[in-house]
């Protein structure tokens, strides 16, 4: 328990409602999106101003207090789980957005707005910010950084780390540090901005944040193929990628979860498909035309059953619509669910989804796939019950042998999710070790207490 | 005698599908009128429905924070009707707080108004009368035509803009079976859940009501036993056995009727709740569910019942020639579905303007009890309906629950916009 004293000091940073010590209220911050793993916070405080971060990494410096950064706890790597306890600084009330600039085409937000009001406010002014986490109803941009966030727009238009131009950071011990700027070229010093980038709260807490934006592209078609084998569907994604042109979004989704999401919201889905690619291309009107006739002719000699344009927008929405309730539909299904989130080089999907097959039947284990397929990162989930510890464990065994394969492949272990506590056993296998003693090193000059999100990414060396 | 655990979670192992639903995906955030007021993770439906789970755990026990929490939602149904799992966490909530209920009881004053004022109607009607002379000492007048008490007990002192009570109440002014006027065929007979608000703040909208239906060939028969829907009591308060007194006692009030037709979203909504919060033994669960299929809201019943064609409605003197714009009151649109027939009777009527505001099905925070319990919360939340009334330029908004009303009259006088309230059947001649 932290003492009395800590508590009244944290009242007195920010204000006695923003500090949370109810055993109720600290279940709430207990768990993110993820199956696994739960654990309570001491406190929770709620800070509005970066002052405020800095008095309470201070206080809790001086105390070596873990200290758990949170958004929204949308995450589903385990990251925002405050597993050692302590204090869960939560930033979901630093929540403006500080400056949107149409000439610069920059905004600089708090850490605590979340992606869905970002966006709604640059659609008002014709701006677009594509890292598209599936999670943008609630995720915040502070998380987004901190996890380096992508989504289906990943294809065309890369993630989180491709669109900061600067950061704001509270380090360990309070100090507030500035990077980067508003320019889009800045080659001053070390691009130390990428490492808080996808440091999942490990190094500092991203207190401002400015971005690069877009103009909002004129015209958009989505697209819909079906097919039978969902090898075949792997290998129309790698021929369209090889043949010039470049789709914003490409998306996959199996029998499992169009049957799933059919049964919550019956919407008139190929029920019968083995898979389903849903694609999305956008740019100037001519240019979306011509695109999607290329794509819709790759599809049909890639063996797609029909492929089609969506008849009108509503029947677009409704099958990204399908595409987002997926994660409902795999999440909802079993007790436990294991989400791998590996990426795999994009020539070679088909052949991942082969290797997926064999290590099914061998398990016995069912694998549910669904994921973003135009950039190689697919979700292979498995659904267990953690409570059958012999399961659980088989369930483990066979995670390890999904994750191998990707690896042997050339693929990565995690795409978007980050490693927090549901990947780090793996680590080792997937980071050179000497790359693993540098991260440690850097922690160490960053946080020498130890107390940032302390517990994540590595596994701790058991003394 | 200690519990059985079993006992202890009766009612929410009834939901237990809806609460396993939730996988956590903290979409409702997004769309909670409370969490996006207060952003925190225990004012939402992830984070009441994992405390519950917690409770279940063993984890939590049911202490007065607990309570605290599950009290403060207005059970809007904005999360579930946007929730990729379509987890149901208002029922959920309101099953634990029938739980909680039981294993920590009432508190006082809300003891007494719930289980002993409440479901008397008569007695009721009287403390409301002795209330009502002591209002204007009180509490601001307001102008306009609708007048409330809301529960005084509680509003008083608050600084609320409410509308007064009726000097004489509905049932007092109108007889039981009102038939239609000479000249106009009999089509078809309909009971008149008349609710509190009618009855004791708006009888003049209650005579309207039967009027217009007397008009249009519909026999009203206006039942002196029934009393209060319940709403505050079983869904706000968790107080299922009272719940199930009044149940039964309306059950009772409108036997022998096939259909029975409300003027008020929440009522409307809580007497089709009997069968899935209330029916404890096979009679009730066969009787409630009978009588929630005879009952409609008004705008329904016009449209989808009775099948009136648009010439029907003609603009009230108040109405004619204005730009209305509409508020869907929670009760009526996302817990029943009707979004449509209010449209289709506004932009039916001639020489009105419809205009359709922002986000129209956002709720308004009144919630009932909600918002004498969070009054400050209530407000906050009222202001972002404010905004979006403002931006449609209309000088009236119309809408079909009281509770709403008295909302909308409340805040749009705070925030000095001049734009009335009127309930839908006000704006029909």
């Amino acid at each position: 328990m932290l003492e009395k004293k800590i508590i009244t000091q944290l009242r007195k940073a920010v204000g006695k409602d923003a500090v949370l010590t109810s055993k109720e209220d600290l279940n709430t911050y207990s768990y993110d999106g993820t199956t696994t793993w739960a654990h309570a916070p001491e406190v929770v405080v709620l800070p509005t101003t970066t002052e405020q971060v800095s008095q309470i990494m201070k206080l809790a410096d001086e105390n070596k207090i873990p200290v758990t950064p949170r958004g929204a706890g949308t995450n589903v790597s385990g990251g925002s789980i405050p597993i050692k306890g302590g204090i869960v600084l939560c930033t979901t009330k630093m929540n403006k957005i500080l400056d949107i600039n149409k000439t610069n085409l920059t905004a600089t937000v708090e850490p605590g707005v979340v992606l869905q009001d970002f966006n709604t406010a640059l659609a008002k002014q014709g701006l677009f910010y594509p890292p598209d986490p599936v999670s943008f109803f609630g995720c915040t941009l502070g998380g987004n950084v901190a996890e380096n966030s992508a989504g289906p727009y990943c294809v065309k238009y890369g993630v989180t780390k491709h669109y900061l131009l600067g950061l704001e950071v509270v380090l360990a011990n309070g100090y507030t540090m500035k990077l980067g700027g508003v320019t889009v070229k800045n080659r001053t010093g070390y691009e130390l901005m990428m490492l808080f980038t996808g440091s999942e709260g490990t190094l500092g807490l991203i207190t401002k944040i400015t971005v690069r934006l877009l103009p909002m592209p004129p015209a958009r078609k989505t697209m819909i193929a079906v097919f039978d084998d969902m090898e075949v569907a792997g290998q129309a994604v790698s021929d369209i990628m090889g043949s010039g042109v470049v789709p914003a979004k490409i998306e996959f989704v199996d029998n499992f979860v169009i049957r799933r999401v059919e049964e919550m919201t019956p919407m008139g889905l190929p029920v019968e498909a083995n898979a389903l690619l849903i694609l999305e291309t956008d740019g100037s009107p001519a240019a979306v035309e011509a695109d999607a006739q290329q794509i819709l002719d790759i599809l049909k000699k890639s063996g797609a059953k029909m492929p089609r344009l969506a008849k009108d927008d509503a029947e677009a929405a409704m099958f990204w619509k399908a595409r987002s309730a997926g994660f409902a539909a795999v999440f909802g299904a079993a007790h436990t669910v294991m989400a791998e989130d590996v990426a795999v080089p994009r020539d070679k999907l088909a052949e991942f989804i082969r290797r997926l097959g064999e290590i099914s039947k061998k398990s016995g284990f069912f694998i549910q796939l669904l994921g973003h397929a135009g950039d190689g990162n697919l979700h292979p989930t498995i659904f267990t019950d953690i409570r059958d510890k012999e399961q659980f464990a088989k369930a483990q065994e066979t995670m390890a042998e999904i994750f191998r394969a990707a690896m042997e492949l050339g693929g990565v272990l995690s795409g978007e999710h980050g490693i927090g506590l549901e990947k780090q056993r793996f680590l080792k296998e997937a980071m050179d070790p000497v790359a693993i003693d540098l991260m440690k090193k850097i922690k160490r000059i960053l946080d020498p207490n130890n107390i940032l999100n302390p517990g994540k990414i590595w596994e701790e060396e058991r003394v | 005698m200690a519990k059985s655990k079993q006992d202890r979670y009766e009612q929410i192992k009834r939901f237990e599908s809806d609460l396993t639903q939730c996988m956590k995906c903290g979409f409702c955030t997004f769309f909670c009128p409370v969490y996006q007021e207060e952003r925190i993770e225990p004012s939402v439906a992830r984070g009441k429905n994992m405390m519950i789970r917690g409770l279940l755990a063993g984890e939590l026990d049911y202490t007065k924070e607990y309570a605290e929490r599950l009290n403060k939602c207005t059970l809007c149904m904005a999360c579930t009707a946007n929730c990729p799992a379509k987890a149901n966490i208002p029922n959920v909530i309101v099953a634990a707080r029938a739980d909680t209920v039981k294993a920590r009881g009432l508190k006082f004053p809300y003891n007494i108004i719930y289980r002993w004022l409440l479901p008397r109607r008569t007695l009721f009607g009287r403390v409301v009368r002795f209330a009502s002379w002591f209002q204007g000492i009180f509490l601001p007048r307001t102008e306009g035509t609708i007048r409330h008490l809301s529960m005084f007990l509680s509003a008083l002192g608050k600084g609320r803009n409410i509308p007064q009570i009726a000097p004489k109440f509905l049932r007092q002014i109108v007889p039981v079976v009102n038939k239609p006027p000479e000249g106009v065929k009999t089509t078809m007979t309909v009971g008149y859940f008349t609710g509190c608000m009618t009855d004791f703040v708006l009888p003049d909208l209650g005579k309207h009501v039967i009027d217009f239906l007397n008009r249009n060939g519909v026999e009203v028969i206006v039942p002196q036993e029934q009393g209060c829907c319940g709403a505050p009591v079983f869904l706000g308060a968790g107080d299922f056995d009272t719940g199930r007194k009044m149940a039964d006692s309306n059950v009772k009030a409108f036997e022998g009727l096939d259909y029975i037709i409300s003027d008020c979203a929440t009522c409307t909504s809580a007497l089709k709740d009997y069968p899935k919060f209330l029916a404890d033994t096979p009679e009730r669960e066969e009787a409630y569910t009978r009588f929630a299929s005879t009952v409609f809201d008004i705008s329904q019943f016009l449209v989808d019942v009775l099948k009136l064609p648009a010439s029907a409605y003609k603009p009230s003197a108040e109405a004619k020639g204005k730009k209305v714009t509409w508020h869907d009151p929670c009760h009526l649109s996302r817990h029943l579905g009707i979004t449509s027939q209010p449209r289709q009777i506004i932009k039916s009527i001639p020489s009105v303007e419809y205009i359709e505001m922002p986000n129209a099905d956002r709720c308004c925070g009144m919630a009932g009890t909600f918002s004498l319990y969070y009054y400050d919360l209530s407000k906050q939340i009222a202001d972002k309906k404010v905004e979006a009334i403002k931006s449609t330029g209309a000088d009236i908004v119309a809408s079909s629950c009281p509770g709403c009303e008295i909302q909308l009259i409340d805040s749009l006088l705070r925030n000095r916009v001049p734009v009335k309230t009127m309930h839908i059947m006000e704006l029909l001649a």
